[in-house]
């Protein structure tokens, strides 16, 4: 990877770890430092391409390629605009070519392919679809606060849990204490001899241990299973088609080798037939070869097709 | 087209695996997977790519099961043929369609009396044939018998369809030991299947082989891609084992070796291997060596082979057998003037038709494929083979 730097003060990442790139509309970097010094006054131009810029416009590189940044502010600019739905559309064709055009023009923009005509375009679409982009915004704002609404929700409903399992820590705890005062105040008080009342008390503090277990063991009934659905919900329990098939009957293989019948390759030995092959030596049968293998074959070779053929 | 070149290519790699099943991948699988991935982008249509893999796969498993013995086999299917007749009938007709061929190219200078006659191209072929034998022979390092049977075995099926005048032997052998040698599982690399060309320069050899490689493909489709050819050797083996075991009145089995060897090798230079399938081939070796030591061996076949009540097929193979013994009596080497004289009959035709027409590789022009660059020339003579 080449270093980043600023193309003004040629100040690297490398020399300077903590030096922030910024980037501006025309997608040029510059280092913070020297933005601050350019744009002392609020505005100023871009030092590789001369473009008109406001300092306030200048954001912190978040990719590697500058013109990245650029195309995500590029894009945002435009989908302000471009705002249409699937739904205000009447086919899928039509919705996908109207994809087709937003991506064109951020494309021209980007990489400054006919900008003033893009431009143009833009601003004609904008005024011809000025309903529609306002109505779709409404919308937009409105989803938006529909979902930090959820989220707010889920939020109190987390914060609300987490309060309770506190509430019952606490009353949990009180009850130990209370159950320990008691305890000493019986010693205080009472005739009994002590080893009885601190066996009465390990009791009472073994149910008090039980009743707590039971309590979080309780905590939730589910009613959901893992895979989300709901528990006690009836499944169909109808047995599946039975799917009736012919069963497959084996039937030995019959080869027509056109010869006289081959001796089975166990037989071989006992028919003599491997006096007269060379034995294998210890080294060949590693693989599992054996001598009778060769000689199974030859014979078979031999046999077969050995019959006139009947035309 | 893509799509089906990619399915095709996926069946094959389906089939070939689940018949090699755990088996490790061979030469000879690696071989032809990537020839016919070659195949496959050079655009041979699917129907005879999947033939293709049905035959090869057949010839992978022949280690395992009796699904690739002779009795299944393509050599049995469509190598086998009823008479001499009609190997010689397919022969003309050969002839006959490279005559029509060039004429209906409407090519002057062709004329009628140019053309090889069907007896003098069968001297071109067994001269070929012989120096496709000595080739072998000579081979180094020394090539196994079944190597050479199927190469020449290639060399014959490929003679039957074709006409030498089209498809030059010179480079046709060649290919055919080429390919034999991957196929039997011969392991030698191209560069050293070359050196063997002891009187080429380098720069030759490397010519050769370029041409090699390029006929390669022609004779994979020539043979229907049917490789596996199966050699009488090992055939006689098991017989020389049976007599062994089961013959005792044959006292001394491995003197018959000899003579029987040679019989094969002189076998393989006929059209035994197109008439008759290799156990009759080597059954009849052995009877003749026999015959020649003064041996009857009647009784062997009546009681061993269960040929007894069967008379009409002892009859058969008897027949068979003198078909072959006046096949290899009948066979002589063609005449070293007469060979001259033909081959530069040969060598005309093949310098007329190649300027004619570029459309030498007549297997890829079929299915629409256009050769890649124009075929080298042909430089070198025969002469400089051996």
């Amino acid at each position: 990877m080449d270093d980043q730097g600023c193309p003004r003060c040629k100040t690297t990442k490398y020399r300077n770890p903590s030096l922030k790139l910024m980037v501006n509309v025309c997608g040029h970097t510059l280092c913070e430092n020297c933005v601050e010094m350019l744009f002392v006054r609020g505005a100023g131009n871009c030092v590789q391409c001369n473009t008109p810029l406001r300092k306030n416009n200048f954001r912190v590189q978040l990719f590697e390629d500058p013109t990245v940044d650029k195309e995500v502010e590029i894009r945002k600019k435009v989908m302000k605009i471009y705002n249409k739905r699937e739904c205000d559309f009447q086919s899928l064709r039509e919705y996908n070519d109207y994809l087709e055009q937003v991506e064109d023009i951020v494309y021209n923009l980007t990489n400054n392919v006919e900008v003033e005509s893009t431009k143009l375009r833009m601003e004609q679409y904008q005024r011809e679809n000025k309903d529609v982009i306002q109505r779709n915004k409404a919308k937009l704002t409105r989803e938006q606060e529909e979902l930090e609404e959820l989220l707010l929700l889920e939020q109190q409903s987390s914060e609300q849990r987490r309060l309770d399992v506190l509430q019952e820590e606490q009353r949990q705890l009180q009850a130990k204490r209370k159950n320990k005062q008691a305890l000493l105040d019986e010693l205080e008080k009472s005739k009994l001899p002590a080893t009885l009342l601190l066996a009465q008390h390990k009791v009472r503090a073994a149910q008090l241990e039980t009743e707590i277990e039971q309590q979080k063991q309780n905590v939730k009934p589910t009613s959901l299973f893992s895979t989300g659905i709901q528990m006690n919900q009836t499944v169909s329990l109808q047995p599946l088609p039975r799917i009736e098939e012919a069963l497959y009957h084996y039937k030995p293989l019959q080869v027509e080798t056109y010869g006289p019948s081959v001796p089975e390759l166990e037989q071989l030995g006992r028919f003599g037939y491997l006096n007269h092959v060379r034995t294998a030596l210890p080294q060949d049968t590693a693989g599992g070869y054996t001598s009778a293998l060769a000689c199974y074959r030859a014979i078979q070779d031999a046999f077969s097709g050995l019959f006139p053929p009947k035309f | 087209m893509r799509h089906q070149q990619g399915s095709a290519l996926r069946k094959y790699r389906a089939t070939s695996s689940l018949l090699l099943g755990g088996e490790q991948h061979t030469a000879r699988f690696n071989y032809f997977y990537t020839t016919l991935i070659t195949l496959i982008v050079q655009g041979f249509p699917c129907g005879k790519i999947h033939k293709a893999t049905l035959g090869l796969c057949c010839g992978f498993s022949s280690r395992k099961s009796e699904a690739a013995m002779y009795h299944n086999s393509s050599q049995r299917k469509y190598w086998i043929f009823k008479s001499e007749a009609e190997l010689e009938q397919k022969r003309c007709s050969a002839n006959e369609a490279f005559r029509k061929k060039v004429i209906e190219s409407g090519k002057a200078g062709m004329y009628e009396s140019m053309f090889l006659k069907r007896n003098e191209e069968d001297v071109l072929f067994r001269h070929y044939e012989r120096r496709l034998l000595d080739f072998c022979s000579a081979f180094k390092p020394p090539m196994p018998k079944s190597v050479v049977g199927t190469a020449i075995m290639y060399f014959r099926r490929f003679y039957l369809n074709n006409s030498v005048m089209e498809h030059h032997p010179r480079i046709i052998m060649l290919t055919c030991a080429y390919l034999a040698c991957k196929v039997d599982e011969f392991n030698v690399s191209s560069t050293q299947f070359v050196g063997n060309l002891l009187h080429e320069t380098p720069a030759g050899q490397e010519r050769v082989l370029q041409q090699i490689l390029e006929y390669e493909l022609l004779l994979i489709q020539q043979l229907s891609f049917h490789l596996v050819v199966h050699n009488p050797y090992r055939p006689l083996e098991g017989l020389l084992i049976d007599l062994k075991t089961r013959y005792p009145a044959l006292e001394n089995p491995e003197s018959l070796r000899k003579s029987a060897d040679d019989f094969l090798t002189q076998a393989v230079m006929t059209d035994a291997g197109l008439l008759c399938s290799p156990s009759q081939i080597a059954l009849t070796a052995i009877l003749n060596s026999a015959l020649r030591a003064g041996l009857s061996m009647e009784s062997y076949l009546t009681e061993c082979l269960g040929l007894k009540d069967d008379k009409d097929s002892l009859s058969k193979i008897f027949d068979l057998m003198r078909r072959t013994k006046s096949l290899l009596k009948k066979y002589e080497l063609p005449k070293a003037e007469e060979v001259n004289v033909y081959k530069q009959k040969l060598e005309r035709i093949h310098a007329e038709f190649s300027s004619s027409s570029n459309k030498r590789k007549k297997g890829y022009e079929d299915d629409g494929h256009v050769a890649k660059e124009a075929r080298l020339e042909e430089e070198w003579t025969d002469e400089d083979l051996l």
